[in-house]
């Protein structure tokens, strides 16, 4: 979006307004798991001749579209149901990505378009001149909807309400067109009327008041009536049917919790917290919650743990406690805490476009962090945010940078600003999920930046700002046009923020937000004892993917024996050192308290100083007001000093990480110092118990007294009498619990000079296992015991094995021996008493995986896929499956690769199907440069169709196989697929030979550019890299490449090596090119694709063959055809002169066009959604749903092109 | 013609009479003894009656059941006269609670002095006097404290001393705590494994061994309908142990509530004020009960009948 373009007010990209929607659900079936109901949307023509609308909808069956109560013919087109449409033998993820990406824009509601085009009757044209208003009644049903909707039906005995079934709508950004056809963006916005009929014993939730429930006549369900009078988009309206136990807010009456029947004690305890996030939010923002009602529903299955909509949150069941759990409280809170942050920023205030929403999730994640500020204290924050800017720093410095305000503007993909990455970032729906998760946290860093710049106060003001204005739009009527106020854009907050604080903070933006990338310093500085100044050396590293170079100011604090001095110096271009006059001269033996940054005066032992230097510790950017990474470099003694004195947490972790590569005994001291102090923030205290355990590992040889943390474990958690016997547990002192914790596990990572656990600490950690005693605890114990066991899975070291002997038990290592006694123990009484989230039973498997891994357990992965089964808590089934991928990867099993991408596709649950992809990509079982027997064409035929059509239900889904394609073989096509055969290639089309693209050399491919298109260097870049990726795998592998061929060959009985397929392999792989092309010549040119397409299948219909040439008139499509295979009087494609083999021509060609006959034919049948068919086509319904762009643009029903 | 009804009447009471016969045959204890002589003088006393009547013999089991009703009947007068006697707070019975009793039984007390006056009466010699039978102190341990001075004579003796006297044991009690501990756990630790063993011996179980099932031995995992519900919800172990640690720390209790606030604010000082406020809180929730009705959110509304039909 263009920042100007937003100044002017929000500029609807439909040619209509809708202004109300109703939908109504009348009949929902949880055996059968099918929905069935209505629509109606309320809408404006915003121009003289609309005659088609378009809607977004995606597995619905649509049965009747009314319009004005007249029958309207409508046409169902989804191009993201397969993108791909041939059967491509290219196997390329950057052509993947670019023609996924075309198919989102194609029915993208931002853009105008919609999966659902519906005609507006002839007889209502007139009407629509004079601008009246449109009704349009949609009929619409579902069955076993696989995404958007999610039912959740145990299987036994007993009604639906007795079984605790329900259905809740799910997704991931706007994805509500999943369940009813609407426009699915979060920039249009209507009023709604919300209507549920379910089983009288079920109640539905849903968004804005309820305003009566009714029953049926036959008193056996009743109706639910909502009514959303603020204005929300689409994409903010969610659905949650069960049996819930209702129960009101006892602080806020018109906040009304949900939860699955016998939760209810839990549901209590769990949301007796929401009330103060209420008044923390209302309080800061100066502003009353904007909707009149509030609800929370705790499902299960979730898709996401936090899912905000407008006036109402879908959370995980999971996130359910009771009080006995320390653990899972703070992080419950904080998702409860995140719920209502967007309930402000991201569902009352939505966003213009995909550009914009940075500004919602920076801003909804800025005043959560103020919320756990004042909640955690600032030490929690500060933490958390270092956390979250280590995350960034290293998520960009991997993939190469994170744009939050992509520009599209001109549409030039040369400078495609992610050019970087295997996906597009122009919609929500192509992105990598874990890009996502980045992009919301880089999203309230740069928040926090800003804040740092204008101040708090102006901040809060700006906020205060856009909600009031909203508020106020939101109580207008449509007709005053000012709803677009609800909308938030990156520049009318950009204005708000120069309103307000009067401050420019361009520069700022520029750098993080239109700029991607982080800031990558390193340190170092040398004293001047002449001078007294400290010459402190900053460079700066703007060239490794993901960096970018930083100008501007940078505060420096240095700690003198004086005290603490801040120095703000000028980061610029060429200057890389820098002056700093340093305020004391040495002087260690006067004996004087040296104050700190905080006021506070302390004695410090000096002696380990440098007796020249006045220098304590010296720390780059402290305020962490610039996302970077810094690595500076100062010794030892400093990073002590800085760990023992500097208070600031976040200084204090970056000394503990220093310490590391200081093995010595002042380090040992200083560090287990940290770890008595009371008054230090606990998890510096249990990084430190970490560091520690590096720091002794390495000095192990000189190491005295026993081994490191036991006697302080002694000492802090033992009985005074009995050392050895730990005291009953008693968790009231949560950071003493937390330290409790830790402090076993970071032990058991201790090894002696054998490289072994000592003996001692496994029998330490043993008998804390046989010791621990909770009866006279308040708290569970849970989360402590499943931490002993990842203790005792720590302690573990490779087994010594002779000559691969087979594992079995006798020559079972008598240490290991007791450890799965212990884990056998555990492992079973988790059957019979359960803990809180079998956070036992996952810490059990985990701790198995790591004896198998280390080869004192015969490694096999039949325990872990029964724990993995439907039907076990979902941590279990992840930590199970987490381990079944860990075994495909380290034994190299093909089998298992197969049962965890079948669950990829047909487990019931959506997160752990987009969790086994998840995990796959970050343990990949072989990656691109890796030679693996698991790499075969079967498996890029899998992977390829898992995300080219078996995932359109699912866009985190599709996103996740992307990733992992992407991950196994890389931007271009898979080394493992055989190399071609054929150094030329015929193009049929063009009659013509050509070499085959992907043994195309360099050079030659670089000339055929000019020809084909005049605007594609972004592009071209990177298929040279593809091309150089393939000879050097040619000379590589060709031995290899040709056995697979040949084996190839023998998997198909087409002997010749010209066989059809082949050739149609090849030509795919040019037309990869020409769409590519294409595609970017049509972003810049802003071709209406669906003209195009219109026109091109008006044509390919009449004129009805493949041969003819083109009309003058219809030069656009001439370009487009490639894409469509058509025939096509473009410029040829090669330098190279024809030569054809005739006879085999004329095969191919038959065949070509004896399918192109078939297909058409299939698909005239199958698109006319006329309702006039409905009832004869019903049964071929379903086949209508799995079409594709190009089939379906091709198949316009004659009443309705032009 | 006389024995006839002897006859009808042992038949009657065979099974009685058989039963003191089975028991005086094999009567060896000097109380049976005891009891032997008794019975044999009252037989003699049935005979000389009989005798007295003009029988010249009887049979024996006609003699023997005679002999049992007469036992009886003097059994009933004593049993009878104690009571009389205990009923107005007497011990030893008095001629008036013989009489009373006689009276009772619908004897004509009248005609007692007659009858024993009559001239034919026998007289027989008295049974030789027999030692009470000593019954064998059941467990006498040591021996009974005679009583103080201050105690009267009469009243009853002081009990066996193992009733009342403490009893030192052999061992000193184990209080040592670290004793006690690795008691507790070892004991929990055995019951959990033979609970686990079993379970697992009598189920499906799974192994990381193929060549080992039972060292090792895990029971198998089994999918729930429900999954969530034994995850979240704590055991009723847990349930029983929070309940008994809420009534004893009740002061604590509330400030769970409040956990994360302590995770990061230093320590007790604001510890207790939160347990204050959220004592008030909960208290505030308390009577949320009253208030119940007042509350008005569309959910507890009750559901509407559906309107009447509109034309149709």
């Amino acid at each position: 979006m263009n920042r100007k373009k937003g100044d002017k007010g929000f500029e609807s990209p439909r040619p209509y307004k809708l202004t109300h929607q109703v939908v109504c659900i009348n009949n929902i079936n949880f055996q059968r798991k099918s929905v069935v109901g209505y629509v109606e949307l309320t809408i404006f023509p915003t121009v003289a001749n609309l005659n088609r609308i378009k809607l977004n909808s995606k597995q619905c069956r649509i049965y009747r579209v009314r319009v004005n109560d007249l029958e309207a013919a409508f046409i169902y087109n989804d191009p993201t149901l397969e993108v791909c449409h041939h059967e491509s033998k290219q196997r390329n993820l950057n052509y993947f990505s670019n023609a996924y990406a075309a198919a989102v824009s194609a029915v993208d509601p931002d853009a105008g378009n919609g999966e659902l085009c519906i005609k507006v009757p002839s007889e209502l044209w007139k009407h629509v001149d004079e601008l009246k208003v449109l009704k349009v009644h949609i009929n619409f049903s579902l069955d076993q909807p696989k995404g958007g909707l999610h039912f959740v039906v145990p299987n036994m005995e007993g009604s639906m309400a007795e079984r605790g079934a329900h259905v809740f709508s799910c997704g991931y950004q706007n994805s509500t067109r999943f369940w009813f056809p609407c426009v699915d963006s979060y920039s249009e916005l209507c009023t709604w009327k919300l209507e549920y009929t379910v089983d009288a014993a079920m109640v539905a939730v849903s968004n804005g008041d309820l305003v009566e429930t009714v029953y049926t006549h036959d008193m056996r369900k009743k109706t639910f009536h909502y009514m959303l009078t603020i204005p929300t988009a689409a994409s903010n309206i969610s659905l949650a049917i069960g049996p819930f136990e209702i129960l009101v807010d006892p602080y806020m009456h018109e906040v009304t919790h949900f939860c699955l029947p016998q939760l209810l004690p839990l549901l209590k305890h769990t949301t007796s917290y929401l009330h103060e996030v209420f008044e923390f939010y209302e309080e800061i923002l100066t502003c009353r919650y904007p909707y009149s009602c509030f609800k929370t529903v705790f499902i299960d299955e979730a898709y996401v743990e936090v899912a905000a909509y407008a006036s109402m949150s879908i959370f995980s069941t999971n996130l359910l406690h009771s009080a006995m759990i320390i653990d899972e409280t703070p992080l419950t809170r904080r998702c409860l805490a995140q719920a209502l942050a967007q309930q402000f920023f991201g569902c009352f205030i939505s966003r213009m476009s995909w550009s914009d929403e940075w500004v919602l999730k920076g801003i909804s994640g800025y005043i959560y962090g103020l919320w756990m500020k004042k909640t955690f204290g600032v030490n929690e924050y500060r933490h958390w945010i270092k956390q979250e800017l280590d995350q960034i720093v290293a998520y960009e410095l991997k993939t190469g940078g994170v744009l939050l305000h992509p520009i599209f503007g001109g549409g030039k993909e040369k400078d495609n600003p992610a050019s970087h990455l295997h996906f597009s970032i122009k919609h929500p729906h192509t992105l990598s999920w874990e890009y996502y998760t980045m992009f919301q946290c880089k999203a309230h860093l740069v928040m926090r930046l800003i804040e740092n710049r204008i101040s708090m106060e102006f901040m809060l003001q700006v906020f205060n700002k856009l909600l009031s204005l909203a508020s106020t739009a939101s109580s207008q009527k449509f007709q005053s046009h000012m709803w677009s106020q609800m909308l938030v854009s990156t520049s009318g907050f950009l204005k708000s923020i120069s309103n307000v604080s009067g401050k420019d903070i361009q520069p700022l933006i520029k750098q993080w937000v239109d700029q991607s990338g982080v800031v990558k310093f390193y340190g170092s500085f040398a004293f001047n004892r002449k001078r007294n100044v400290l010459e402190l050396e900053i460079k700066q590293d703007y060239t490794s993917p993901g960096t970018q170079k930083y100008v501007g100011p940078l505060k420096v604090t240095v700690q003198e024996l004086d005290g603490s001095f801040n120095h703000t110096l000028q980061i610029e271009e060429n200057s890389l050192k820098h002056d700093i006059p340093c305020h004391s001269k040495s002087r260690r033996n006067k004996k004087k308290k040296i104050p700190l940054m905080n006021g506070e005066e302390v004695d410090m032992d000096l002696s380990a100083m440098d007796a020249d230097s006045p220098l304590l510790w010296i720390r780059i950017d402290p305020d962490m007001s610039v996302l970077r990474k810094v690595e500076f470099e100062q010794s030892d003694f400093m990073w002590q000093y800085q760990l023992r004195y500097e208070r600031d947490v976040v200084a204090q972790e970056e000394a503990i990480l220093a310490l590391e590569k200081f093995p010595t005994p002042a380090s040992r001291l200083a560090l287990t110092d940290i770890l008595e102090q009371e008054q230090c923030f606990y998890r510096v205290r249990m990084l430190a118990c970490f560091c520690l355990a590096k720091i002794a590992n390495s000095m192990v040889s000189t190491w005295t007294g026993p081994p490191a943390m036991k006697s302080l474990f002694t000492r802090m958690f033992c009985c005074k009498t009995c050392p050895n016997i730990v005291k009953t547990n008693n968790f009231m002192n949560f950071q003493s619990y937390f330290l409790q914790k830790t402090m076993p596990v970071a032990m058991a990572l201790l090894r002696d000079v054998h490289n072994l656990c000592p003996k001692e600490v496994l029998m330490f950690i043993l008998d804390l296992i046989k010791y621990n005693d909770n009866r006279k605890n308040k708290f569970s114990d849970n989360y402590y015991r499943a931490e002993l066991i990842d203790a005792l899975a720590n302690s573990v070291t490779p087994a010594v094995s002779v000559n691969n002997e087979v594992r079995t038990l006798d020559n079972l290592n008598p240490d290991v021996r007791l450890i799965l006694e212990e884990i056998t123990r555990f492992l079973n009484m988790e059957k019979l008493l359960p803990s809180y989230r079998h956070t036992i039973t996952v810490s059990c498997l985990k701790a198995i995986r790591v004896l198998q891994k280390n080869g004192h357990v015969p490694s096999d992965p039949a325990l872990f896929k029964s724990y993995a089964e439907y039907g076990h808590f979902i941590d279990v089934r992840i930590a199970a499956l987490e381990a079944v991928v860990d075994y495909t990867k380290v034994d190299r099993s093909y089998e298992e690769l197969q049962w965890l991408l079948t669950m990829v596709q047909n487990d019931p649950v959506p997160y752990i199907r987009h969790k086994i992809l998840d995990m796959l990509t970050k343990n990949p079982p072989f990656t691109k440069n890796m030679e693996s027997p698991l790499c075969n064409e079967a498996l890029v035929d899998q992977l390829w169709k898992l995300m080219n059509s078996g995932t359109s239900h699912d866009w985190r889904l599709r996103c996740g196989a992307v990733d992992l394609y992407f991950t196994l073989f890389g931007l271009s096509r898979p080394s493992c697929l055989p190399l071609p055969e054929l150094g030329l290639v015929l193009n049929l089309k063009e009659k013509k030979a050509v070499l085959n693209p992907t043994i195309i050399p360099e050079s030659v491919a670089n000339n055929q550019e000019p020809v084909n298109s005049t605007n594609n260097h972004g592009q071209s870049v990177g298929f040279q890299n593809t091309e150089d990726d393939h000879l050097i795998k040619e000379t590589a592998s060709s031995i290899s490449g040709h056995q697979q061929g040949v084996k190839r060959k023998a998997d198909m009985p087409l002997g010749s090596p010209l066989e059809p397929g082949q050739i149609l392999e090849k030509n795919e792989d040019s037309k990869v090119k020409l769409k590519i092309r294409f595609s970017n010549s049509q972003e810049e040119e802003e071709i209406d694709m669906d003209t195009v397409h219109d026109s091109q299948a008006f044509i390919y219909h009449h004129l009805n063959m493949l041969e003819r040439p083109s009309t003058p008139g219809t030069s656009k499509e001439q370009s487009s055809g490639e894409m469509n295979m058509h025939p096509v009087s473009a410029a040829p494609l090669s330098v190279f002169s024809k030569e054809s083999n005739s006879s085999k021509h004329s095969d191919h060609h038959h065949h070509h066009h004896h399918e192109h006959k078939k297909k058409k034919k299939k698909h005239k049948h199958k698109h006319k959604h006329k309702h006039k068919h409905d009832n004869k086509e019903k049964e071929k319904d379903p086949f209508a749903f799995s079409n594709s762009p190009a089939s379906a643009r091709s198949i316009r029903s004659p009443s309705l092109s032009d | 013609m006389r024995t006839a009804p002897y006859g009808s009447k042992m038949a009657d009471t065979a099974s009685g009479g058989s039963g003191t016969r089975s028991g005086s045959k094999h009567a060896t204890t000097p109380a049976d003894n005891y009891y032997l002589a008794r019975r044999r003088t009252l037989q003699v006393v049935v005979s000389s009656l009989l005798t007295e009547a003009g029988f010249e013999s009887a049979e024996k089991a006609a003699v023997e059941t005679l002999t049992e009703m007469l036992q009886s009947y003097i059994s009933e007068i004593g049993r009878s006269a104690k009571s009389y006697c205990e009923h107005t707070a007497r011990t030893q019975p008095t001629l008036s609670d013989i009489v009373v009793t006689l009276v009772e039984m619908g004897f004509n007390v009248e005609t007692l002095p007659a009858y024993a006056k009559r001239s034919q009466r026998m007289v027989i010699t008295a049974p030789p006097v027999t030692n009470q039978p000593v019954t064998p102190k059941a467990l006498t341990a040591g021996q009974n404290k005679p009583h103080p001075s201050h105690i009267p004579g009469h009243f009853p003796e002081f009990p066996d001393p193992h009733t009342y006297i403490k009893t030192p044991t052999y061992r000193e009690p184990v209080s040592d705590y670290q004793v006690l501990r690795e008691k507790a756990a070892s004991q929990r630790r055995d019951v959990e494994r033979a609970l686990t063993r079993f379970m697992a011996k009598t189920g499906e179980t799974q192994s990381l061994f193929k060549d080992d099932v039972s060292t090792f031995p895990l029971i198998a995992a089994r999918p729930f309908t429900v999954p969530y519900l034994t995850a979240l919800l704590p055991s009723e172990l847990e349930m029983q142990q929070m309940e008994e640690t809420d009534s004893s720390e009740q002061d604590d209790q509330t400030d769970t509530e409040n956990l994360p606030l302590h995770m990061s604010t230093d320590d007790s000082g604001p510890e207790k004020e939160n347990a204050s406020v959220l004592q008030q809180n909960t208290s505030l929730s308390g009577s949320r009960n009253g208030e119940e009705n007042v509350i008005d959110n569309p959910y507890l509304r009750p559901v509407k009948k559906p309107k009447i039909r509109r034309k149709k």
